[in-house]
């Protein structure tokens, strides 16, 4: 997408100015997007975004600017603003680029190069309404969306790294609206991956669209949910936001090189009951987390973060490896060229254990049985998180009771992760979106069913 | 702008109408860790964005190259797009050939501030905060310089111009003492980077910092609760699409068909106000050309209007209320300019009489709430209060409830208004009663 000749000369020039370390990331971002509302097509949208992210390092240092334009003067004046302050006899000298293609391990079929496939995704998305409408009259509203992406990524670096990738993502999705005339609630489902629209042949209009109403009716029956202490036993797929939140952020060196993770110096410890082994892996074929290589330019990789509850592993990008002296992980990610890269996590979930759900719900005298789980956020100084329970049932006695509503489960990280004391067999991933400091980027989280002995539940009873 | 004009010509030759977008953007942004600095990051962008209107269905597209061939790219995608899309005859270009800009004397003001003494400047606000009390490190520090600018133009004629300069600084603190730590920060905005008060932001960050270091749970329960110039804003703001017009056309706002009936408690006065020129919402104009106004949302408790722009008004048979919103990205929605909650009649002594609590942090607003039903639940800190004094520091709580029953949860809304942190709110302090906490 770049000419070698210009990327060649802005990376001489900020060697030239005394940079340790000089990078471009090209990136062409084509979208597009099919939203449905009323059993009709509301609107289609698409678009291209084209940028380049320019990165200049001057020992732990980062620098960056970015701009739509492509021409070597605008590029290299561009790092001479970001290197005005630190201007200094050139320390290093710029490698040869050796161009490499990454091995695709999620190759695509149906991209948006080759079509965008507008009637198809429009019958999958009308299929799914038809059969969400039809599971109830109280079904008063749905939307649909399917937004398909293709990321072209280039990257030259000072230390002869040429590499370029393409990113095929597509998901899917279905929101219901369930009114009995005073009230309303919502459900919904999504499905994702990297991939092209061949993924509708693994996806099924008929799950989309009952598992979006059966949510809202469930919901629209629920009771307001206790409030306190008490044991909750969180569900499979989405469940892993916990992990996601309440450990994956704090284990990321964008917060450990600073030391405003609670584990920062924790590797090698005991930080979680030793039931729990967790992962974040990259390599997952057409997994909505996965990459080939990162936003550096370095192949991922599957990564050992907590082994029989023994921190192993923290989440390294370029910068974050030099600050903590800690191995580079493939897991540098960026949103766009508009943001430098940081630590991010890929595919990141719980593996399977052995016990079974409805073990978990008899072991509860009262509780909470949290099937599917929101958003939600970390602070990571503290370890402190917050996130939503989108469906959730009161349990009394060992048996789940009735549907609850408007409940968020808080903790600590390191609290939460010695309260788990039972892992299911029953494993899942589900897609998602994590924003962090270089943006929103696709993420997997996943897990078994899990049971955690203590945790604060906020419910409006 | 050539471009502009081979865009609409383009848009007229295919038998279509529509409008352009063009959004500039130029920013700095710094961050200090440990005595240097840690990210220095410059941009400049431009995004072009185009809706086409053919036979009463709508098309965008979007591009952010600018060469010819991306542009006509851009128009013949938009045309596709329109003959995927329902017909909407409510949806059309306004018939205004009108030319708008806004001031930037008042919006985009310059300064002399040189980038040296922006680095500066967040050298210092990370280095004076790292020397207070208890403080371990300063984490997340920035300050922030950004100018956009957006330029409209349709083939009905309309040229409108803005351009707005925002500049920020914010940081936050972990402080420990013993096994006791919090992470806690303040921030400021404003038009002028020499406006910045780094000494305050570094003075309020640290004292947030060591009031709600050794805040302990309290018993759940209902409480009477405060939310403080920050949070209630964020509540408000969160619950937003109640007065969506766009949303009502949708079928998805609970408030849909309850224009002109009571909602909330009969003191509660609530706006839309435009034309607050203190605030960082201010607009005399719309994303469609509209002209702006002070619209009354709830009077006395009376849910007034919507808020509309000419398509979801035309759906509706009523009259624009100036709320059009536009990105090049995005198709026509409805937003809400800034919020102004009229004074009420209680004095701050009244307020704060007796037990309550001030709430000065809410998480997980953006996936604990669901506007659609009203409910939420969210994570919080603040003070336990009595008769105006905060007699215990309150962490690791829940808030929960239902937004639209707690309208009409209102004990006493105070005379005195504020501006909320990012100047988008002018809101007085609200008591609301029973409100379920979860500690």
């Amino acid at each position: 997408m770049l000419d070698t000749s210009i990327a060649r000369s802005v990376i001489d020039h900020a060697i030239s100015l005394g940079a340790d370390f000089a990078e471009l990331f090209i990136e062409r971002n084509q979208i597009n997007n099919i939203s449905t509302l009323s059993s009709e097509v509301q609107a289609v949208q698409s678009g291209i975004d084209f940028g380049i992210g320019v990165r200049v390092v001057y020992g732990t240092k980062v620098l960056y600017g970015y701009t739509n334009r492509t021409e070597s003067d605008e590029l290299c004046r561009i790092v001479t603003e970001l290197s005005a302050m630190d201007l200094r006899d050139p320390e290093t000298a710029v490698a040869r680029f050796d161009f490499s293609t990454p091995n695709d391990i999620h190759h695509a079929e149906q991209t948006l190069t080759k079509g965008s496939e507008v009637e198809s995704k429009v019958e999958y998305l009308l299929k799914a309404d038809r059969v969400a409408r039809a599971a109830s009259n109280m079904i008063s509203q749905t939307r649909g969306g399917c937004l398909q992406r293709e990321q072209s990524v280039e990257i030259f670096t000072s230390e002869g790294l040429h590499a370029s990738d393409i990113r095929n993502y597509i998901r899917a999705s279905l929101s219901a609206i369930a009114s009995n005339g005073s009230e309303q609630a919502t459900g919904s489902f999504n499905d994702g991956g990297l991939i092209g629209w061949e993924i509708h042949e693994a996806i099924d209009p008929e799950k989309t669209g009952s598992e979006a109403s059966r949510q809202a009716l469930v919901n629209l029956s629920a009771k307001a949910c206790p409030s306190g202490r008490m044991p909750v036993v969180i569900g499979p797929g989405f469940g892993g936001v916990i992990f996601h939140e309440a450990c994956g952020h704090l284990l990321e060196t964008t917060s450990v090189a600073k030391k405003a993770s609670v584990f920062h110096d924790k590797l090698g410890e005991l930080i979680a009951n030793p039931v729990v082994n967790a992962v974040d892996d990259g390599t997952m074929a057409k997994e909505w987390g996965s990459i080939n290589i990162d936003d550096e330019g370095m192949p991922t990789q599957r990564t050992q973060l907590i082994e029989n509850g023994q921190l192993t592993n923290f989440l390294a990008d370029r910068v974050g490896a030099e600050q903590t002296g800690y191995d580079r992980t493939g897991s540098g990610r960026r949103q766009s060229y508009k943001f430098a890269p940081a630590s991010r996590m890929r595919n990141t979930f719980i593996e399977p254990g052995d016990a079974k759900l409805d073990d978990m719900i008899t072991s509860i005298d009262r509780g909470i049985y949290a099937s599917h789980m929101g958003g939600g956020s970390v602070q990571p100084g503290t370890g402190e998180f917050n996130f939503a329970v989108t469906e959730g049932y009161y349990v009394e006695n060992g048996k789940v009771q009735y549907p609850v509503k408007a409940a968020t489960l808080i903790s600590t990280g390191p609290a939460v992760l010695k309260e788990i004391s039972m892992v299911g067999n029953d494993f899942a991933l589900a897609c998602g979106m994590c924003g962090s400091v270089s943006g929103a980027v696709p993420t997997t989280v996943g897990q078994p069913s899990l049971k955690v002995d203590d945790i604060l539940v906020g419910g409006n009873a | 702008m050539e471009a502009a004009e081979r865009i609409l010509q383009w848009i007229t030759e295919a038998g279509a109408t529509g409008d352009l977008m063009v959004a500039e953007g130029a920013s700095l942004s710094l961050k200090a860790r440990d005595g240097d600095l840690e990210e220095h990051k410059v941009s400049s962008s431009q995004v072009f964005g185009i809706r086409v209107i053919k036979d009463d269905k709508a098309g965008v597209a979007y591009s952010e190259a600018s060469d010819n061939a991306a542009l006509r790219l851009m128009v013949d995608q938009a045309l596709t797009n329109a003959s995927y899309a329902r017909r909407d005859a409510n949806e059309q270009v306004p018939d205004k050939a009108i030319t708008l800009a806004t001031d930037d004397n008042l919006l985009a003001p310059t300064d002399d501030v040189s980038v040296e003494e922006k680095i500066d400047t967040v050298l210092r606000l990370e280095r004076e905060l790292a020397a207070r009390d208890k403080v371990k490190n300063v984490p997340y520090n920035s300050v922030s310089d950004v100018t956009a600018a957006q330029r409209i133009f349709s083939t009905a004629g309309l040229k409108a111009t803005s351009r707005v300069r925002a500049c920020f600084s914010q940081a936050a603190a972990l402080v420990e003492d013993g096994d006791k730590n919090v992470m806690e920060g303040w921030g400021q905005g404003a038009r002028r980077f020499d406006e910045l008060d780094i000494d305050n932001i570094v003075e309020t960050a640290h004292a947030n910092c060591l009031a709600l270091l050794h805040g302990e749970a309290v018993p759940t329960g209902h409480y009477d609760v405060i939310f403080d110039a920050q949070c209630q804003p964020t509540m408000f703001s969160t619950f937003s699409m109640m007065f969506s017009g766009k949303a009502a056309k949708d079928g998805i706002n609970p408030m849909r068909d309850k224009v002109g009936e009571d909602i909330a408690d009969a003191r509660l006065n609530l706006f839309d106000s435009p034309l607050l020129d203190d605030g960082f919402g201010y607009a005399l104009f719309d994303d469609e050309g509209s002209p702006t106004a002070r619209t009354p949302l709830i009077a006395n408790g009376n849910l007034e209007t919507l808020i509309h722009n000419s398509a979801t008004a035309a759906h509706f048979g009523l009259q624009t209320t100036g709320n059009g919103a536009r990105s090049p990205r995005s198709t026509l929605e409805v937003q809400l300019h800034q919020f102004e909650i009229g004074p009420g009649d209680a004095e701050d002594d009244a307020i704060t009489s007796g037990e309550y609590l001030e709430l000065t942090d809410l998480t997980g607003t953006h996936s604990g709430a669901n506007p659609v039903a009203g409910d939420f639940s969210f994570g919080a800190s603040g003070f336990l209060c009595r008769d105006g004094e905060r007699i215990q520091p309150v962490r690791n709580i829940t808030v929960a409830g239902n937004f639209y029953e707690m309208l009409n949860k209102i004990g006493l809304i105070g005379q005195t208004r504020y501006w909320d942190m990012n100047r988008h709110a002018f809101m007085p302090r609200i008591r609301f009663s029973d409100v379920a906490i979860s500690g």
